[in-house]
């Protein structure tokens, strides 16, 4: 070899190497990019195609009334699914499938025919079928535990509940807004496979950021009240032949919701046979105008305002008014002339609250109306509050003005106007309306805790007070608007309202469809219960006094009755292990003694007997102390009778006998 | 033949190195890659594949002490012989996966395409040594190297075995270019190769071709054509940086990874050893290659030179079309990783050829006698 060629060819190897090595480079700028820049992707495709993840829903929370009883449960049931990717004979099967759960066989093929690698056969299936399925034995067709809800009260409070739907996802109503309580975090099963699709090593991972089983709800609701609540409700909306109706029965010193029913009632159990939306709680959502009902508000800002006292008169026009371009007139064509603040709201005179507006001015009027709540959610514990309609002052024109001083133009929640209410029942502090009580585990610890929650204060105690007396005489005096609603004994507040429904079609209010609406609170000397109740479009009665009024009366009547004995009788239990009762911080019953009668207040002038029914003994023996009553004590426990009866005149003796017991 | 201490004071101990570390690691990596979470029995492979490099290893030790210079007074009639185990398969080889590659010789296959590839190399190698020329080779003259290779490029095409065929033009293309062609004869073949390849399109197989146009677009049949490739990437990309751990690629454990154990033995390495092991091994057969070309560089005479530059070229050329077919630079064609992948023919014809090496590099201060 000579040594030029050999100089040649070494040339040549070097400009090899360096051909190599580029080579080499690319290679590993290639082993770069997939493994370094992509890798990250690359190995959550690995992942997705070596790992085969199920969820399984845990069991749903209950939620229990403010009894313990339970108004919606879950029930574990099988449900049916399959590798349809697996089975090589899917008519055979389908046929064998279809058979057992008596279903069409050719949607059941159509599933079992893709080639997903999971599908549902069926839904939560009878026992009895799960187990003919499970007696089949198909390779590749699994059952699998699901919770089901059941509503085990049917149409009770199914709005205010609403319910779950195929996915154990609250759907409406409470379920929806605790869903993430009731729920749980669905138990996760995972295996790996290999690209056979063989299973291997399963194992069970749990996600970690949520509680493993849901959480129980317990609710201020009672049961028996919201019982009374639909079935009076439900009545009077047949006997008037109303559309629908609404009733909310509140707390007024906490806010709490004991009832709430919108009827006619949803049965959540069956939800999927009803339209969509119909499972709305129309309580919170719907908006209207509230009519006189409204008119309480304003004399609140002007007795706050010091601007009118209970005697002051106002000229009310002989019935007919002109502001603006517009003549308005009294409900009914009524005629007055000269009325006293207190009798404009007991005859309910649309003119003398003109006259009032006129006097308070339209700021102040507005600002009063915002601090009882009005034009902003309440803040309950419902989806799709709607905050109703009400325009900034600086917007309203003369005849706004007017006319929203007896409740038209302005348009609020029913939920807004028995919160309003419960303001002036409860000396003038407006509390959060509320519905849930606590959030408890299922071995009982209370997770969440929701307490009374003070809003703001609306008006001055003394306000509030005065007012409360200008209601009472509203259903009180036998010429009140409101004087169908009394009840026997109690001393009632209260307001009624009839407003006419804004027809869209001809862009005016209609005189035919009418809402009429009575909202009031007992006993006026103490306040525990508002009631408000609503009719819409009732054919029969249309003014508020004669259709809501009596309703009012009968759920009132029924309270009243039956509370004052049961209510200590059946102490609250949570069916693990009664965490509430462990607990003192929370009361049982927010509200103790819903006890009525027109004791405390009248004692000054006609001293009566109280009523007892419903204390323990060292209550009794207190209150009698404060009465000057001699007590004889038979038995222990809770007061359930005594002698004389409450309400007895105590101008002839004054001692009673009072029998307790422990309630079992 | 006298011994020369000289001879073992030469003794290539860097290239001993490199290869027994590639085989370790292969061994490992074929252990890993029968290695399967689903059945606990495990498939033993890699016993047979160390039984393999032992056998190569001897025969390797064999090759070393046989000056090369007396290998190739034969080098024709091994040529001779191997078309021959060509002719044989083509006649009474048997078939699995399509293709007719393999014969049986005392209960064992043997691949004699492998050999074919180190037989063609001597021969050719001989071939030029024999006619050199002072300055640069024309067609005429390149004839019968030609035919040297398409005879049993041919066999081995007919088999079929595209990627084998291919090794051996692309090693036939890489001497010639080595011992120098005349430019106008270059730009002929180069054309007359432009006009040709149209047409080789048709006497392509079907799956051939679909290889062909999964390479250019992968995702057109993922499950289909496509698999091999996606699979490939997806176990290659889930490794990371740093890899999942030996024994614990789930692609290739679950049995994503097709041919995991030959073609695709890469790919299992670089999912449990990440970038970084992928990098390691990448770059000990960049040193084994260029330790090869250094070889080449100092060898004595013509002859060993072209022996060395072949087998480098061999080694080079097997290592980048498969390291470039498993990270997807590449289509996908059946050549087997040096002494990562399982294959009996194909270690033992790798490590005879390390012995030619070694054989080269000891002797290049002797002179012939």
């Amino acid at each position: 070899m000579t040594g030029e060629s050999r100089k040649w060819l070494r040339f040549r190897i070097f400009t090899l190497l360096i051909f190599f090595l580029v080579l080499f480079i690319a290679l590993i700028s290639r082993a770069f990019q997939i493994q370094v820049l992509s890798g990250k992707g690359l190995k959550n495709l690995a992942d997705r195609q070596h790992t085969k993840t199920l969820y399984i829903e845990p069991e749903r929370g209950i939620i229990f009334d403010r009894n313990g009883e339970k108004l919606a449960a879950s029930i574990m049931v099988d449900s049916v699914c399959a590798d349809p990717s697996k089975i090589s004979n899917p008519a055979e099967v389908a046929e064998k499938i279809a058979s057992v759960l008596h279903a069409e066989k050719d949607p059941i093929l159509k599933k079992l025919s893709g080639s997903k690698n999971f599908c549902w056969l069926a839904r939560k299936i009878k026992p009895d079928e799960a187990k003919k399925i499970e007696s089949l034995n198909i390779e590749d067709v699994y059952l699998v535990k699901e919770p089901k809800r059941f509503y085990p009260n049917g149409e009770l409070a199914g709005r205010l509940i609403g319910f779950v739907g195929l996915d154990c996802a609250g759907l409406e109503g409470l379920e929806l807004k605790y869903d993430n309580y009731l729920r749980g975090a669905p138990e996760k099963l995972t295996w790996a496979r290999d690209a056979r699709g063989k299973r291997l090593f399963p194992r069970i991972e749990k996600t970690s950021t949520k509680q493993d089983e849901g959480y129980h709800l317990l609710l201020t609701i009672d049961s028996r009240i919201q019982h009374i609540v639909e079935s009076s409700l439900m009545e009077a909306i047949t006997e008037k032949g109303a559309k629908c109706g609404f009733a909310i029965v509140m707390d007024t010193k906490t806010g709490e919701v004991l009832a709430l029913a919108d009827k006619p009632g949803f049965n959540p159990n069956k939800f999927s046979s009803y339209g969509n939306g119909k499972g709305i709680n129309r309580i919170i959502s719907d908006c209207f105008d509230p009519g006189s009902t409204f008119k309480p508000f304003l004399a609140a800002g002007a007795l706050e305002e010091n601007i009118v006292t209970e005697t002051s008169r106002f000229n009310c026009e002989n019935g007919m008014y002109v502001v603006a371009d517009r003549v308005i007139h009294e409900a009914n064509r009524k005629k007055y002339g000269s009325l006293s603040f207190y009798e404009i709201l007991k005859y309910s005179s649309n003119i003398g609250c003109i006259k009032i507006s006129e006097k308070l001015g339209k700021e102040k009027f507005y600002h009063y109306i915002t601090q009882f709540g009005f034009g902003s959610k309440t803040g309950i514990d419902l989806p799709g509050e709607s905050g109703g309609l009400l325009r900034p002052a600086h917007k309203w024109t003369r005849v706004d003005t007017s006319t929203i001083a007896f409740g038209q133009g302005v348009s609020v929640t029913a939920i807004q106007l028995i919160t309003a209410l419960s303001a002036i029942a409860n000396e003038g502090v407006l509390m959060k309306p509320y519905i849930v009580r606590a959030v408890v585990d299922k071995k009982g610890n209370v997770i969440k805790k929701f307490s009374p929650t003070p809003v703001r204060r609306a008006i001055s105690q003394e306000t509030a007070k005065r007012l409360s007396l200008i209601l009472k005489g509203v259903v009180g005096e036998s010429d009140g608007t409101g004087k169908k609603a009394q009840i026997a004994y109690v001393s009632v507040a209260g307001k009624t309202g009839t407003s006419q429904k804004f027809d869209f079609a001809r862009r005016a209010y209609s005189s035919e469809k009418v809402r009429t609406t009575f909202m009031g609170y007992f006993p006026v000397e103490d306040p525990q219960i508002a009631i408000l109740i609503t009719l819409d479009e009732p054919q029969r009665d249309k003014w508020g006094g004669v259709a809501a009024a009596p309703v009012f009366k009968k759920i009132g009547e029924q309270i009243v009755t039956c509370f004052k004995t049961n209510i200590r009788e059946n102490p609250f239990t949570v069916p693990v292990e009664d965490p509430l009762y462990k607990n003192p911080n929370i009361k049982l019953v927010s509200t103790p003694a819903i006890v009525t009668g027109q004791s405390d207040m009248d004692t000054n002038d006609e001293p009566f007997m109280p009523d007892f029914r419903g204390m323990t003994i060292r209550e009794v023996l207190k209150k009698a102390n404060e009465k000057d009553i001699d007590i004889k004590v038979v038995g222990n426990g809770w007061a359930v009778s005594q002698e004389p009866k409450p309400g007895t005149s105590l101008k002839g003796s004054r001692s009673c006998t009072v029998s307790f017991s422990s309630g079992y | 033949m006298k011994f020369d201490r000289r001879l073992l004071i030469n003794f290539d101990w860097m290239l001993l190195l490199l290869l027994l570390g590639l085989c370790v690691i292969g061994i490992l990596n074929i252990y890993s890659a029968g290695y399967s979470l689903s059945d606990f029995k495990q498939e033993t492979l890699y016993v047979k594949q160390a039984q393999w490099i032992m056998i190569g290893l001897v025969l390797m030790g064999i090759t070393v002490c046989i000056d090369y210079h007396l290998i190739c007074r034969y080098a024709y009639i091994i040529y001779a012989f191997s078309v021959l185990l060509l002719l044989l398969v083509a006649l009474y080889g048997y078939t699995t996966h399509g293709s007719q590659r393999w014969i049986m010789i005392q209960g064992f296959s043997f691949q004699p395409s492998e050999l074919v590839k180190l037989t063609t190399i001597i021969a050719l190698a001989k071939y030029f040594d024999e006619h050199r020329i002072q300055k640069s080779y024309n067609l005429k003259e390149l004839l019968i190297p030609f035919f040297i290779v398409f005879i049993p490029f041919s066999f081995i095409l007919k088999q079929p075995d595209l990627g084998t065929a291919l090794v051996l033009l692309i090693i036939f293309t890489s001497i010639t270019f080595f011992v120098g062609v005349q430019w106008k004869s270059l730009v002929l073949a180069i054309v007359s190769v432009l006009i040709v390849t149209p047409f080789s399109w048709f006497f392509l197989k079907d799956y051939q071709r679909e290889r062909i146009i999964t390479f250019f677009n992968p995702e057109s049949d993922p499950l289909g054509s496509g698999y091999h490739i996606i699979q490939s990437i997806i176990a290659v990309g889930s490794g990371g940086i740093i890899g999942k751990g030996y024994l614990k690629g789930t692609q290739t454990q679950l049995k994503f990874l097709p041919v995991q154990q030959t073609d695709f033995v890469f790919s299992v390495f670089a999912e449990e050893w990440g970038f970084m092991g992928a990098l390691i091994v990448m770059v000990m057969f960049l040193a084994l290659v260029l330790w090869c070309l250094k070889i080449a560089l100092h060898s004595r005479d013509l002859l060993g030179m072209l022996i060395s530059f072949g087998i480098s070229m061999l080694i080079f050329w097997e290592v980048f079309i498969n390291i470039g077919m498993v990270l997807g630079l590449l289509p996908v064609v059946g050549i087997p990783l040096p002494f990562l992948s399982y294959g009996g023919s194909s270690m033992i014809v790798l490590m005879v050829a390390m012995g030619f090496l070694m054989n080269i590099s000891m002797r290049r201060f002797i002179l012939h006698p």
